[in-house]
């Protein structure tokens, strides 16, 4: 497996989390119960914190990826 | 900010991360990689933190005490046409704000009283969804009701220094002000919603707001 791959990998799950932990913040906001602030915190917040440390982690985490490297490649001609 | 707003945000974030899902390949970019940052670190926390903010705002309106069915009779209270209901008395003249009238007089006046306010909300939530729910007319605070919280706007009104009855015995108004002689439990203001007890002569007044 490339390197790109596995960076790709990561950055699309921590969005997909993200994404998802956005969507259940919307639907909180919208539905005015009292257990929508607990639902928000708790699954909204989770979903969000771990997108958000996994993009982090991505970062610190993967090599340079494949398509800047030819991408440096191209600007230096 | 209002709701309207903070959704709008989470809706445009959750796009742009969609961007970002779909085409990961674009973060080898400069742009991209910002573009990566905004949506997938900073975006997302900001919408959070508005979020919650956004909730615990909400959570000091009257409405959201009132949208759990059992505080239906406590709501009833605050509209009983007698001023000698003090909830109802704060209520209809506005000496609390009628928006947030169940918060005003319900959160702790100290360093961390809204906090345990909230911890409080917490702990009904709790009772309300997992554990048998009392019957409104047994519910009881978690510890009795402390002066301070009265004497946050009453202290220094002239209504509460001179007032004939706080004067009457010198010692009265000390003892009130040491928390030693309760506001709401010593035969002076001690209806307060007195749910369950209203009988069939009580009157509601459903003028205002």
């Amino acid at each position: 497996m490339r390197s790109g791959d596995s960076m790709d990998r990561r950055l699309r799950i921590s969005g997909i989390l993200v994404i998802i932990g956005l969507l259940v913040e919307a639907l909180c906001l919208v539905w005015s119960r009292p257990i929508a602030f607990v639902v928000l915190v708790v699954l909204g917040g989770a979903l969000i914190g771990l997108g958000v440390l996994l993009f982090l982690y991505s970062l610190v985490s993967g090599p340079p990826h494949p398509a800047k490297a030819s991408g440096v490649a191209q600007d230096k001609h | 900010m209002p709701t309207i707003a903070i959704v709008i945000l989470i809706l445009f974030s959750a796009v742009l991360a969609g961007v970002v899902v779909a085409r990961p390949a674009i973060t080898a970019s400069s742009a991209g990689k910002i573009l990566a940052f905004g949506v997938l670190f900073f975006l997302p926390l900001f919408a959070l933190v508005a979020g919650m903010n956004n909730e615990m705002e909400r959570s000091k309106s009257t409405a959201f005490c009132l949208s759990c069915h059992i505080m239906d009779s406590y709501g009833r209270s605050l509209h009983i046409d007698d001023p000698s209901y003090l909830a109802a008395a704060h209520f209809q003249n506005h000496r609390v704000p009628a928006d947030e009238a169940c918060y005003t007089c319900h959160t702790n006046y100290a360093i961390f009283g809204t906090f345990k306010a909230k911890l409080g909300g917490l702990r009904h939530l709790y009772v309300y969804y997992l554990k048998k729910m009392p019957l409104p007319e047994d519910i009881r605070l978690h510890e009795p009701f402390n002066n301070r919280e009265c004497l946050h706007c009453h202290l220094g009104a002239r209504s509460f220094e001179q007032g004939a009855t706080h004067n009457a015995d010198p010692a009265t108004l000390p003892a009130i002000k040491a928390n030693t002689l309760s506001c709401v439990s010593s035969g002076c203001h001690d209806v307060v919603h007195n749910v369950g007890h209203w009988g069939d002569k009580v009157k509601f007044w459903d003028g205002g707001s």
